[in-house]
């Protein structure tokens, strides 16, 4: 039994929760979480107008205070702005041994862009699951 | 490799940033969490709050960088008096460690292995 913990962009979630359903993969576990990686959150001009839009109004309050930033839509220039965390969804997927290639590829499949920024997949051992609802254990928890 | 889990106050939680990041550790995952510890929150006359707000930071690390980190987090996570830097106080927050086995970096669909520990 394994647990696949994936940091994905936000504007990933929906295509990669359907990709993942086409596999049959159906239980995740969604978090809102902000994150930065070797580049310490850096970000083109034009990935800041949509991050603004998107997520500066929405539930999830922005981590940094972009008021000192200086942007105009109309500007032609592609800047780089260092904002350090950044919004990001962590999956949190428990699967058995044999389904993680198969999941791990559709996630790289999914949400491959080429850009820094795409995410990380980690694949770590889990002990033992428990569904709740039952008291089944182990590997029957998860079919 | 290894994976780190660290539940901080939140008011540590830049300090802490910013101390990894002084050591050249800037890769991280924030998540805002609640919750409380083995004192059950915090009681004011007859109310207790148990969903404490706390910062968690999820770090992935090469097994010889994971000492230095846990370090640097304790001591940056401690709160109370300087004079005493072996006692912190309640809340100041845990460290989990756990171990990973494969990572994956999306952009470029490169495996990074770690043999059976």
């Amino acid at each position: 039994m394994k647990t696949i913990i994936a940091i994905i962009r936000p504007e990933r979630v929906g295509e990669t929760r359907s990709a993942l359903e086409a596999i049959g993969m159906k239980g995740i576990t969604f978090l809102h979480v902000t994150g930065k990686g070797r580049q310490k959150g850096r970000i083109q001009t034009s990935e800041l107008a949509g991050l603004l839009g998107r997520e500066g109004t929405g539930r999830f309050p922005l981590q940094w205070d972009h008021t000192h930033i200086k942007f105009s839509p109309g500007e032609q220039e592609e800047k780089e702005f260092e904002l350090g965390f950044l919004p990001k969804r962590m999956l949190i997927i428990v699967v058995h041994d044999i389904d993680v290639s198969s999941i791990v590829q559709t996630i790289i499949h999914t949400n491959q862009h080429g850009h820094h920024g795409d995410g990380r997949i980690f694949v770590c051992p889990m002990i033992s699951a428990l569904r709740v609802r039952t008291g089944e254990q182990g590997d029957q928890a998860l079919s | 490799m290894k994976m780190i889990w660290a539940v901080v106050r939140p008011e540590s939680a830049e300090i802490v940033i910013a101390a990894l990041e002084d050591a050249g550790i800037s890769s991280m995952t924030r998540i805002h969490v609640t919750g409380h510890g083995k004192e059950m929150g915090i009681t004011a006359g007859l109310a207790r709050y148990t969903e404490i707000p706390k910062e968690m930071l999820m770090l992935v690390l090469p097994d010889n960088d994971i000492a230095k980190a846990i370090t640097i987090i304790k001591n940056a996570a401690r709160t109370g008096p300087k004079a005493n830097p072996d006692a912190g106080i309640i809340g100041d927050g845990k460290i989990f460690v756990t171990y990973v086995e494969d990572t994956y970096t999306i952009r470029t669909a490169e495996k990074t292995s770690v043999q059976k520990q």
